[in-house]
């Protein structure tokens, strides 16, 4: 793997059962630094005091349908920040419309990727998004 | 080999069906306001993000009866949420609240691990009457919910590519 196996990870989704399979998938990869939330409200708190306490997230797995707050606007918060513009962000959704994929490449997605996934399929992308 | 017959995963499986339960005392929750009062039909859309979050755990799992159940009950939620049609209306929430009543039994096959109680449940008719009803909106535009304009990851892929990612 030639990204560093303790890269600082968040994997975002509010079922739990999706984080778990993310999780694994990370694990399988060769991860080792995963920390998870339950929604975009609850990510975009802890990526902000990361990076405040100067140990920020280095990739962000986020859903997009989430209750509170969705990946995309999670995404747009991301990236409206000074310092993050270019944080690695793949996006995850169970179905893909066109228009969705297109907005979410305007506000900076690095990579999106359809459930159902392998660990293959999860590994490209982030070999993709890495080796840019 | 899904995560259904893996036993490595079981664990997993049965957090899906936990979470899924839970989420399911929610749809009924939402179909009982809109049952009570047809003029909340907006609540539908509520009921089409719940569903809509089953679903794509549903998918990853390899659970696809169930998958296929809550599609259509999203794309039934959703669309029917921008509706006044009060008899209509009251067809939607009766066919959901019989596909929820399905969707526990098919969770509870899941979770006891019977492909054959499964089999039993009939779930191709009870798809077909869903799939009747989410022709009666046809015509109302709402994003995720043409299954023909759903891209594949390969189509994503090329879409990507022709933006310069």
């Amino acid at each position: 793997m030639g990204i560093k196996a303790d890269i600082k990870i968040l994997v975002v989704d509010d079922m739990s059962t999706m984080r778990k399979i993310i999780k694994n998938m990370l694990s399988q990869i060769g991860f080792t630094n995963i920390t998870e939330a339950d929604d975009g409200a609850t990510a975009w708190p802890m990526i902000e005091s990361a990076a405040k306490e100067e140990k920020p997230f280095e990739f962000i797995i986020s859903d997009w349908n989430m209750p509170q707050m969705s990946g995309l606007d999670l995404l747009k918060n991301v990236r409206s920040t000074k310092g993050m513009e270019k944080l690695p962000f793949l996006m995850i959704t169970a179905e893909a419309e066109q228009g969705n994929v297109v907005v979410a490449v305007k506000a900076g997605v690095s990579n999106f990727i359809v459930k159902p996934f392998s660990p293959q399929t999860l590994k490209e992308k982030i070999d993709k998004i890495f080796n840019k | 080999m899904s995560l259904i017959n893996d036993p490595s995963m079981k664990e997993i499986v049965t957090d899906f069906c936990n979470e899924a339960d839970s989420l399911f005392d929610q749809l009924e929750e939402t179909l009982s306001l809109v049952e009570e009062n047809p003029a909340q039909s907006k609540e539908l859309e509520k009921f089409g993000q719940i569903i809509d979050r089953i679903m794509g755990a549903a998918k990853s799992i390899g659970a696809q009866e169930i998958s296929t159940f809550c599609e259509l009950g999203k794309v039934i939620g959703y669309k029917s949420s921008q509706i006044k049609d009060v008899p209509l209306l009251e067809v939607v929430v009766a066919v959901l609240f019989d596909s929820l009543h399905m969707l526990r039994k098919m969770n509870q096959s899941l979770r006891e691990g019977h492909d054959q109680s499964m089999n039993k449940l009939n779930t191709k008719a009870f798809s077909t009457r869903l799939t009747w009803l989410s022709n009666k909106f046809k015509d109302i535009d709402r994003a995720s919910c043409s299954f023909e304009s759903n891209l594949d990851q390969n189509s994503i892929d090329d879409l990507m590519k022709s933006l310069g990612m």
